[in-house]
């Protein structure tokens, strides 16, 4: 029973630094680790989800079937959710890369102020006069937040 | 200012995910599904390696959905780098040990790679795996050299036919009125290498292809770098 | 009914083979996505008439569920994945140079989008749902500016973020219940997930498929994606990705939360989205953000809707969607001429009066105008949001109603403005004639709703009240028991 409550405080403190990592950086590159640690996160939850101690790998080896197996649908679950993982992680950083030669920034908040620059030109609108502020955005605390 | 706010953020997400975490039984419930698939898998699918099973089998699927989401992820990235400028001067060439190591491992990668692949359905391991593995044999060289570019042309056909073959195995079942995905040829004896039917080709076709697109990935990023 | 699963499998495997038919024949590359569309379009057609009387289960790889995974086909999930077919085709989103990579992104969403709709298992939807993402941010970027890459960016990180906590959310249902199938789960729902467990599932899923829902705290990427990426795009994304998302979120809050809260917090969610999307398409000064923010606020009322419970909120909510659902991507189709600032179109009418006349329609049936189809769908949401009784509810109505006067406000002010006496100096490019073409037939299709109006409505009803029987989807997947 302690064990089990070990590894899920693992899986919940790599959620918690995932999330504050993604709230709170505005290095583009540290938020994308973030995101790949909140991801590991989910996938230790997941291969927590029926975990049982002492249970042996679901493999039949030399025609011996284990006593007690372990359940193989997460493993196959995590299998599957990391491999998407590295896909959005290689397309994130295509991205990021792109955006850094561009702008020459990796600072989220600097790429979200010239990105509404950009659109408000491109739409061909004057720049908002102090009296009248931007247009009001419903802001996510995922980009309103600043900070290291 | 910043930093209070911060604080109280990092509070207040503290105090949701503790909540979540003292809602929960952590006596798990029993796996049913595992334990039916475990005493199933066997007969029905013959793979030794039951997650194997599950992965090809039961959830062969969500495999092929996820080996569409790296093809997709290819593509995008693709559409996202663009072609690398052509006046684009490449890295200059590696030292002696990462030459030599380049050269020396190439084969050994090769062969690690396709043995994982294949005994995928026996014992840990399979195309993921041993296609990463296939991927880095043929990153390495380009590590190396990075003068000498990738095959293009080669990756995406690898990738467009052992992605087409994995579907296209899926749909040999269908015209005798069997299910997508359902697996074919015989079971043959469990543990054994040529055993549970069709599942060897898929992982092949899984291998490929995840090898394929990653090195892809890899060296498009590369090229861009270069580009820089 | 096996070969239903053709509207998954052959978008995918013609964009599999997409870039080695291109090296053969690139005529060949250019007409066939659409035509494998038309195709599994006529397959999930003629499977039409078959689930009005019960819905289907399609068992893939021939095991039953809930060991694999299976396909739920009632009316509901086939008629998205025919809206997503069809919406890809009308909306055929390639252009350019990169005409190639762009086509197959489109076949990758009609395909995925198709096995979203019918998928009847948690996981394979969490997977279906990611690949849905990546082929947006695909298409998303397709502009190639540095703005759209941004907007995209910013777009996959939120996105990212939301799937992981929908992940985090199944491993929750999964380690209540041990099974991920739907029918099995909707089964044990009543004794294992209606507890505080089940609520944090649930909030979790919420917010992770609310992502493509435009659901209010995660949907600050809309404006900036619909601003910098194609009109098309923009119009696909709004159009039937939000609603596919949506229809994943009504399916798991019907068979899987029973709990009251869980309708509380989507009834919330929805009226905050409601508020601010309306304010700030009131506020907004150029086209797409316009309409990107008054889809936010649409979206809003299908969440209010949905939280009404039992049949009568599914019937409602799928009113008010199919309604946006043929709405939005015509506007969108407009805005493919029309992006930019608002004043840039005073005195269009005078140019192209079709575009002028097509966008008065649309507005007067998204602002809810009697006797336009979004005059009933929006008054369907009214009486059943009074009919609950509860203050909540009631806001819920009253919320609405001022949205509906904003939209008013703001859609009258740019419609009026075509009409200005003195155009504007530079005047937007004449639309091409498959854009008008396209926006003309959905706008068709809406005023004919006007005359067939008693007919649909019974229809959606029916559909609605298949989907939102719990027991019939149990029986028609009919899980294995298990010890």
């Amino acid at each position: 029973m302690d064990t089990i409550i070990i590894l899920y405080t693992g899986a919940f403190g790599l959620i918690f630094i995932g999330i504050a990592g993604i709230v709170l950086s505005r290095h583009l590159v540290r938020i994308i680790f973030a995101i790949g640690l909140l991801e590991a996160g989910a996938n230790l939850l997941l291969l927590l989800a029926t975990w049982r101690d002492g249970a042996s790998a679901p493999i039949i080896v030399g025609g011996r079937v284990p006593a007690l197996m372990a359940d193989p649908v997460p493993q196959a679950l995590v299998l599957t959710a990391i491999v998407i993982g590295v896909g959005i992680l290689a397309l994130a950083l295509s991205l990021a890369l792109r955006v850094q030669h561009a702008w020459g920034t990796l600072d989220m908040r600097a790429i979200r102020l010239r990105l509404e620059e950009e659109i408000d030109d491109a739409a061909g609108i004057e720049p908002p006069t102090s009296a009248d502020a931007p247009a009001p955005r419903p802001t996510a605390p995922a980009t309103r937040e600043g900070g290291a | 200012m910043q930093r209070f706010t911060s604080a109280l953020f990092l509070l207040g997400l503290g105090v949701l995910i503790a909540a979540i975490f003292r809602n929960m039984d952590l006596a798990a419930s029993t796996p049913i599904v595992g334990d039916a698939i475990n005493a199933a898998a066997a007969q029905q699918v013959g793979a030794a390696n039951f997650v194997t099973s599950v992965v090809l089998g039961y959830r062969g699927f969500d495999t092929l959905m996820e080996l569409t989401i790296l093809f997709t992820a290819a593509t995008a990235g693709g559409l996202v780098l663009g072609k690398p400028r052509g006046d684009a001067r490449p890295d200059p060439e590696a030292g002696l040990v990462l030459r030599a190591g380049a050269d020396l491992f190439f084969p050994l990668l090769l062969v690690v790679g396709l043995y994982i692949i294949l005994h995928g359905h026996l014992t840990p391991g399979g195309g993921f795996q041993g296609g990463v593995i296939l991927a880095v044999a043929f990153f390495l060289p380009l590590l190396a050299r990075p003068g000498t570019p990738m095959s293009h042309r080669a990756v995406s056909l690898i990738e467009g036919l052992a992605g087409a073959s994995f579907i296209v195995i899926g749909l040999l079942a269908m015209p005798e009125g069997q299910a997508f995905l359902t697996p074919l040829l015989d079971k043959g004896q469990l543990g054994s290498l040529l055993s549970a039917g069709s599942l060897p080709l898929l992982y092949i076709a899984v291998g490929l292809k995840v090898g394929s697109e990653l090195a892809g990935l890899l060296a498009q990023l590369a090229a861009t770098e270069a580009s820089d | 009914m096996n070969e239903l699963v053709l509207m998954v499998a052959l978008p995918l495997l013609t964009a599999f083979l997409l870039p080695v038919i291109d090296r053969l024949s690139s005529l060949a590359a250019r007409w066939i996505g659409p035509l494998v569309l038309l195709l599994t379009a006529i397959i999930g057609l003629s499977a039409w008439s078959q689930t009005g009387s019960g819905a289907i289960t399609i068992e893939l790889g021939n095991f039953r569920p809930p060991l694999g995974i299976d396909l739920y086909v009632d009316q509901l999930a086939l008629l998205f994945a025919l809206a997503v077919t069809l919406g890809t085709l009308l909306l055929w989103p390639a252009e350019g140079e990169q005409r190639l990579r762009q086509s197959t992104l489109a076949l990758l969403l009609a395909g995925s989008g198709s096995g979203l709709a019918l998928s009847g298992d948690l996981f394979n939807i969490y997977v279906l749902y990611e690949l849905i993402a990546v082929v947006s941010y695909g298409l998303a970027a397709s502009r190639g500016t540095a703005a759209g890459q941004a907007a995209t960016l910013r777009y996959l990180i939120v996105s990212a973020f939301g799937a992981a906590l929908a992940l985090a959310g199944i491993a929750l249902v999964y380690q209540a219940t041990g099974t991920l199938n739907l029918a099995q789960l909707a089964q044990l729902a009543p004794t294992q997930l209606n507890n505080g467990q089940g609520l944090a599932a649930f909030v979790l899923m919420l917010v992770g498929f609310g992502v493509k829902a435009e659901l209010f705290p995660v949907n600050t990427w809309v404006p900036e994606v619909y601003a910098t990426a194609p009109a098309r795009v923009a119009g696909l994304l709004a159009g039937v990705v939000s609603k596919l998302a949506l229809l994943i979120i009504v399916r798991l809050l019907i068979l899987l939360f029973p709990q009251p809260e869980a309708l509380t917090v989507m009834l919330v969610l929805g009226i905050l989205g409601v508020l601010t999307g309306e304010l700030a398409a009131w506020r907004a000064r150029d086209f797409n953000r316009m309409l990107a923010f008054s889809s936010i606020g649409q979206l809003g009322i299908m969440f209010i809707a949905f939280s009404i419970p039992g049949k009568a909120g599914v019937f409602a909510g799928l009113a008010v969607a199919l309604h946006h659902l043929v709405v939005k991507p015509a506007l969108f189709l407009l805005a493919q001429r029309w992006g930019g600032s608002l004043e840039h179109l005073a005195g269009v009418a005078k140019g192209s009066p079709l575009a002028a006349a097509l966008f008065i329609l649309l507005a007067l049936s998204l602002i809810g105008v009697p006797p336009l189809p979004g005059f009933w769908a929006k008054l369907l949401v009214m009486i059943h949001l009074l009919e609950q009784q509860s203050s909540l509810y009631a806001l819920g109505a009253w919320i609405i109603m001022a949205g509906a006067a904003l939209e008013a406000n703001y859609l009258f002010r740019v419609a009026s403005s075509f009409y200005r006496r003195e155009a504007a100096a530079t005047p937007p490019a004449a639309h091409r004639t498959g854009d008008l073409a396209g926006a003309s037939l959905l706008g068709a299709a809406l005023a004919a709703a006007v005359f067939l109006i008693v007919p649909l409505a019974d229809r959606i009803e029916a559909m609605a009240g298949q989907a939102a029987d719990r027991d019939h989807y149990i029986q028609t997947v009919n899980p294995e028991p298990l010890p």
